[in-house]
């Protein structure tokens, strides 16, 4: 890694970021002189997206005069996509792999369903049009482009009324020649058309994959244009005198242009954020590994935060493993590890307890919200153990039904299995969090990480406080952070992104044959574009940070392992120490290495970071006084454990907290969007950055 | 501790409350995850983690299967049946803690000796409670390289029911043994170690279950598991009404006389809330390499996708209400020396006559017959510019699958025996040997007709750029995918070469072994899934749908259903 100071020239003024959420729109406005942070949440408006911002901007009361950097996660393209509301697209191919995008990789996950499905193309088969041009795998050429043929075709997709055409053709990694003039030729001639080209998104070999990430670019691009427009003409209607960045997968931001034409690069902008925030967080209180919690309604997710940096990975599916479209590009590694609050508790066949993976969703919802909802779910089981307070639901503006509950569940679980109702309910919470501390754990073992050594679970989203302690847990790790707005936290991790581009080039070659002046070079032509990129967005960035990373295998394997290739080495040439690099990374990824087998490359990467002044977070100066008072706001009974049944238990108001009151559980504290449960025997403590640190005895 | 007794259900009748007894199942199907992801991440070989081409799971002291994690559907039951025989042969007071178990009997796994498997015993307060075991195809076994062995010994080394461990002692002399005798010492070896290393995961996992929820809670709630899944499968065996139903097919030869049919014919009893799968009338044992052991995993691959609820992972409990009838000598149940190495390639076809038998009367539950063949070529030839031979799996490009009462098939799929089996790249293959793939599409008109159409098969052409040889083992080239209740059968599968002149062969049967010159092709297609239901019914709009897209031709439209664009304008 290698970092190049640049003069800080940012005016310090305030800076905006805006998260549209399937059911909120979180704004969070930092004003970078006096440290203050504002939030304002409104209903998201699917129809009048930009509408939803402003009135996000209007409830943390900030001029958007007034800003200079205004940040954003947007849904548009991950919703086009997943409810197919894209462009007519066309894709263009060498002759012979029209079909690729539709054959796919052939798998079958769902083995003992007759009725599987797979990947649903986003372009139908008549739209697939077929080139007659190819490459050798070196990039030579084996068959020539003939411009007439292209003309042509130009007149088909006219008739054909497309609005978006995606070109893919084998090898442009490699040579992205025929790509470029055939790209450079349809703009000319259909300019209404949103045209894009596979290397553009992607130089790494595969071209299922590649083919999948420029249609989805290309599906999406009209409609995330549009928006652009609108959110642009909007801003400057508002005299917004700064820039708009957007917040791309990755967890980096990149200028608004680039997110017109690199349109998928959006696509998970907002659980991005999140990770982003809490590898922030880390760093702040210096801690290098941390598992991220995400809990919302409807789903449940992870990332991992390791040596101070999330993991990232380069091939996503959106949509899920079995029927998803791979999409090829950097992204910050999430999983689903769960399905939320909404997860509905049936009975199974022969008397068994099953939870999930059904879900209430927002709609009808849980019973307690009583709006049709008669299934238990685990906000139910909340609800009735005391975890949850009726009238304290989203600061008291939601009342909840605990009537409803108890029916839903009594009928449901309670009479058909002959269980109590806090039996039942307590029930319903341990299958839940035991599930999803088993897949948090798929996820972490998978990549070679024990969770028990992680430092910290750091929870956020709605209903990750509530649960937080006890997947830790299960965990086995002893540490649970839950930030200051739980429920703003894709907002707030996103006012601490950094400009980021990742790019990649795929090149195979034997470990003997390494060509490292043409390597160099390939750097060399990554970091310039990507330094090209970061000046035009004409933000002063406070410094550059640039990783240079080789894929790298064992000859007869398929998939490749990450090496970070250190400066000195590539200038030295050394293979020998490349190669030692590359064995230890196999060693600690796969538990083996194998020094005697040949190894060949297959991708450059290369990682560049333009890192924007972080806003300091506000810190409250620890009173002295510990005295709990001013935030206690009652008792009620709560159940933690079946065996001792309901124990009166303290409440407390979260933003009547200071910084260094500590509570000893059992206790409740709560906030507007959400309720941290402190667990008997376990200690809270409230840091200077509002952050409510929780201890967990051990299990 | 030598005694060790097997814990009977009787010991383990203590109540336990269903919130544990989901929390053991998780923490069951956990176990067997974990075992998975330790030997995906530790094995040598890309078989093993790409291909899948592995079982593991958690077994009781008895061998029934608790928990298993599948790379390959046909390995449902094989590792069952190797743990119970491994009992069997020591005897349960003989197994002590610290031993491991293996063995590659082909006719006790039911497949082919590339499968050792390797189980780890379970103790809890001195008993034996349970066996982590591991299967894992190793690249090479010995054996003759190329060509149709005729019988086992041909095939590799074999190795008996032994202890590799023996109360923690590594047994020196058969691993040097086994080293011996394998091709690749050193992958076989890692390979070995990997599967080690997950089987000591899984014990691991299953031991901090008993300490965390004690033995007897854990012991009782398997039971309450294993019933659960039993009353799972009840319930849906009492939805089919009583009946006998049968059905044959037939495979195109034994690779030894060429173009002589084998006949699979099965016979499939529901009788209230039980199903038995009577095997008794398929082909005796052939000659060549396509025997099998794997006649019983053929019925509960079919019953797992037909009547078992999907509610419930794979246990013991939902084959109870199944009985299989598969005596030995067959073509699914070979005795000793049937040659066993492409054991995988019938199974698939009895699967499909399984669902065949029952569409009478689960007509919304079956699919029409697939493509039923891994559709793979050996390609070998020597790097022009290295001089260094190569060896590339060739083909695996998925096939049709058959049409549903409701639904077409899918197109383009892996067939039944494998799951989550990818293909391989054609931007890798090229940049890896001296091929050239000039297609990989669709191809057209291969789906079965009928009023839910069958799933189209691929075609791929790959041309040599430098002199190779290849070998095909395909099946079901004159015995295409049949369709049901009037639904037209899918193309068959078919191997042909493009030589230097452009002229295509087409070979009449899918067993070829040939040479390419440079600018030669050898074509593999696959079959196209049959038809469900008649043509004459098929919606004009989805015909048309597939004229436009070009699933279908206009021909074939013509022909298949009397459908003409014009005729509808």
């Amino acid at each position: 890694m290698k970092e190049v100071q640049v003069l800080d020239k940012t005016e310090r003024k305030k800076r905006l970021a805006a998260d549209i959420g399937g059911t909120f729109t979180d704004v969070a406005a930092f004003d970078e002189r006096s440290g203050e942070l504002r939030l304002g949440k409104v209903l998201s408006q699917p129809h009048d997206l930009v509408g939803g911002i402003t009135n996000g901007i209007g409830a943390t009361g900030v001029d958007i005069s007034d800003t200079n950097l205004f940040f954003h996660g947007s849904t548009i393209a991950i919703n086009t996509l997943l409810e197919r509301k894209g462009a007519r697209t066309a894709l263009l191919t060498t002759a012979g792999f029209r079909d690729i995008y539709e054959i796919g990789r052939i798998n079958r996950p769902d083995s003992f369903n007759l009725y599987f499905r797979k990947h649903l193309p986003l372009i139908e088969r008549q739209f697939r049009l077929e080139v007659n041009e190819r490459l050798y795998a070196d990039g030579s050429v084996c068959r020539k482009l003939d411009m007439d043929e292209i003309a042509a075709i130009a007149d088909r997709l006219e008739q054909m009324e497309i609005e978006a055409v995606a070109i893919l053709f084998l090898h442009s990694y490699r040579n992205p020649e025929h790509e470029i003039k055939v790209r450079d030729y349809l703009k000319d001639r259909l300019p209404q058309v949103f045209i894009t080209a596979s290397h553009e998104l992607s130089q790494e070999y595969r071209e299922f994959e590649r083919t999948s990430t420029v249609a989805a670019n290309a599906y999406v691009g009209p409609k995330v244009n549009h928006y652009m427009g609108q959110l642009d003409s909007h801003l400057s209607q508002g005299d917004f005198p700064g820039s708009l960045l957007i917040v791309k997968s990755s967890g980096g931001l990149y200028s608004a242009p680039e997110a017109r034409t690199h349109c998928i690069w959006m696509l998970e902008s907002g659980p991005a954020a999140g990770v982003v925030g809490a590898k922030e967080l880390c760093e702040v209180i210096g801690l290098k590994d941390a598992i991220a919690f995400d809990m919302g309604g409807t789903t449940a997710k992870a990332g991992v935060i390791k040596d101070g940096q999330p993991l990232t990975t380069s091939n996503v599916m959106v949509g899920g493993y079995r029927e998803g479209l791979p999409i090829q590009m950097t992204m910050i590694d999430i999983h689903e590890v769960g399905t939320g609050g909404g997860s509905i508790a049936k009975v199974g066949p022969g008397g068994s307890v099953r939870v999930g993976p059904e879900s209430a969703g927002a709609d009808p919802g849980p019973a307690c919200y009583a709006l049709g909802g008669s299934k238990p779910t685990v906000t139910d089981a909340n609800l009735i153990l005391g975890r949850l307070a009726p009238d304290r639901f989203l600061g008291g503006n939601m009342r909840l039904d605990p009537e409803a509950a108890r029916k839903a569940l009594v009928e449901n679980l309670c009479s058909p299995l002959g269980l109590e109702l806090k039996e039942a309910a307590a029930g319903i919470l341990k299958i839940a969090v035991n599930a999803m501390s088993h897949s948090v754990k798929g996820v972490t073992s998978e990549r070679g990480l024990d969770p028990g050594a992680f430092d910290v679970l750091i929870a956020y989203g709605g209903a990750g406080p509530l649960h937080a302690s006890a997947v830790a847990r299960e965990l086995g790790i002893r540490r649970v952070l839950i930030p200051a707005a739980p429920g703003h936290f894709a907002a707030t991790g996103m006012l601490r992104t950094d400009l980021r581009h990742d790019f990649t080039r795929s090149i195979f070659k034997q470990l003997d044959d390494l060509p490292f002046k043409v390597m160099i070079g390939h750097y060399e032509e990554m970091e310039g574009e990507a330094r090209q990129l970061i000046e035009d967005t004409g933000i002063s960035v406070s410094s550059i940070v640039m990783q240079r990373g080789i894929d790298m295998r064992y000859v007869e394997q398929e998939h490749a392992a990450t090496v970070e290739l250190p400066d000195e080495v590539l200038k030295r040439f050394d293979i020998a120490e490349i190669r030692r690099l590359f064995d230890e990374k196999h060693l600690h990824l796969y538990g083996h290495a194998s020094p005697e087998k040949p190894v060949e490359m297959v991708s450059l990467r290369s990682s560049v970071r333009g890192v924007l002044p972080k806003p300091n977070a506000e810190r409250t100066e620890r009173s002295g006084q510990t005295s709990l008072d001013q935030a206690f706001t009652g008792a009620r009974d709560v159940c933690f454990d079946v065996s001792e049944g309901y124990v009166e238990t303290p409440t407390y108001a979260r933003d009547q907290l200071q910084a260094g009151n500590t509570i000893s559980g059992p206790a409740l504290v709560e906030e507007y969007a959400s309720t941290t449960v402190v667990f008997p025997g376990d200690t809270l403590e409230v840091d200077e950055l509002g952050n409510l640190l929780i201890n967990t005895r051990k299990a | 501790m030598s005694n060790a007794a097997i814990v009977t259900e009787e010991d383990a009748e203590a109540r336990v409350d269903p919130i544990t007894v989901e929390l053991v199942r998780n923490g069951l199907i956990a176990a067997s995850e974990e075992m998975k992801t330790v030997l995906m991440r530790t094995a040598y070989n890309m078989i093993i983690y790409e291909a899948l081409d592995f079982t593991v799971g958690l077994f009781d002291a008895r061998g029934q299967t608790l928990s298993i994690s599948l790379g390959l559907p046909m390995f449902i039951r094989g590792m069952g049946d190797t743990v119970r025989a491994k009992v069997e042969h020591f005897g349960p007071e003989n197994i002590q803690p610290g031993d491991v178990l293996l063995t590659n009997d082909a006719y006790i796994t039911g497949s082919h000796l590339n499968h050792p498997t390797f189980s780890q015993p379970i103790f809890h307060e001195g008993r034996l409670v349970a066996f982590a075991s591991c299967m894992a195809h190793w690249i090479d076994i010995g054996g003759v390289l190329s060509g149709v062995t005729t019988d086992i010994f041909s095939e590799g080394l074999q190795i008996p029911v032994v202890k590799y461990y023996k109360a923690g002692q590594l047994n020196q002399d058969l691993h040097d043994l086994i080293r011996m005798n394998v091709r690749m010492p050193e992958r076989a070896m890692g390979d070995l170690q990997a599967q080690l290393a997950s089987i000591r995961a899984g014990a691991r996992q299953f031991e901090a279950l008993m300490n965390r929820y004690g033995g007897d809670a854990v012991m009782a709630s398997i039971d309450a598991i294993l019933d659960q899944s039993e009353a799972a499968a009840r319930e849906q065996l009492r939805q089919i009404p009583d009946g006998v139903y049968e059905a044959e097919s037939f495979m195109d030869d034994d690779a030894i006389e060429i173009g002589k049919p084998v006949p699979l014919q099965v016979r499939v009893e529901v009788s209230g809330d039980t199903m038995t799968v009577d095997l008794s009338n398929v082909s005796p044992q052939v000659r060549g390499f396509y025997n099998t052991g794997a006649g019983e995993a053929c019925a509960q691959v079919a019953f797992k996708c037909l009547a078992a609820s999907q509610e419930y992972p794979i246990n013991d409990g939902t084959y109870r209400p199944l009985k299989v009838i598969n005596p030995k000598g067959t073509v699914l149940n070979a005795r000793r020396p049937a040659p066993m190495r492409l054991w995988m390639t019938y199974p698939m076809t009895v699967i499909d006559t399984i669902f065949k038998a029952l569409a009478p009367t689960l007509p919304d539950s079956v699919i029409a017959g697939h493509h039923a063949d891994l559709m793979v070529a050996n390609v070998n030839g020597k790097d022009p510019e290295t001089e260094d031979i190569f060896l590339y799996l060739g083909g695996l490009i998925g096939g049709g699958w058959g049409a549903k009462s409701q639904e077409d098939g899918v197109n383009a799929t892996i067939c039944i025996n494998d799951g989550d089996t990818h293909n391989g790249p054609v931007e890798q293959v090229e940049n890896k040997y001296p091929l050239i793939i000039r297609k990989y599409a669709l191809r057209e008109d291969s789906g079965g007709a009928g009023e839910f159409r069958g799933g189209l098969g691929t075609v791929q052409e790959c041309e040599a750029l430098a002199p190779i040889n290849f070998q095909t083992r395909i099946e079901r080239v004159n015995n295409p995918p049949h369709g049901l209740f009037g639904g037209m059968p899918g193309m068959g599968n078919q191997v042909a070469v493009r030589r230097s002149n452009g002229e295509e062969t087409v070979f009449p049967n899918g067993k070829l072994t040939d040479q390419l010159e440079a600018g030669e092709a050898y074509i593999l297609r696959s079959g196209g899934g049959g038809g469900f239901g008649p043509p004459g019914k098929r919606n004009p709009a989805s015909i048309r749908h597939d004229i436009v897209q070009g699933y279908v031709s206009a021909e074939a439209a013509k022909c298949d259903y009397g459908f003409t664009m014009e005729a509808e304008d």
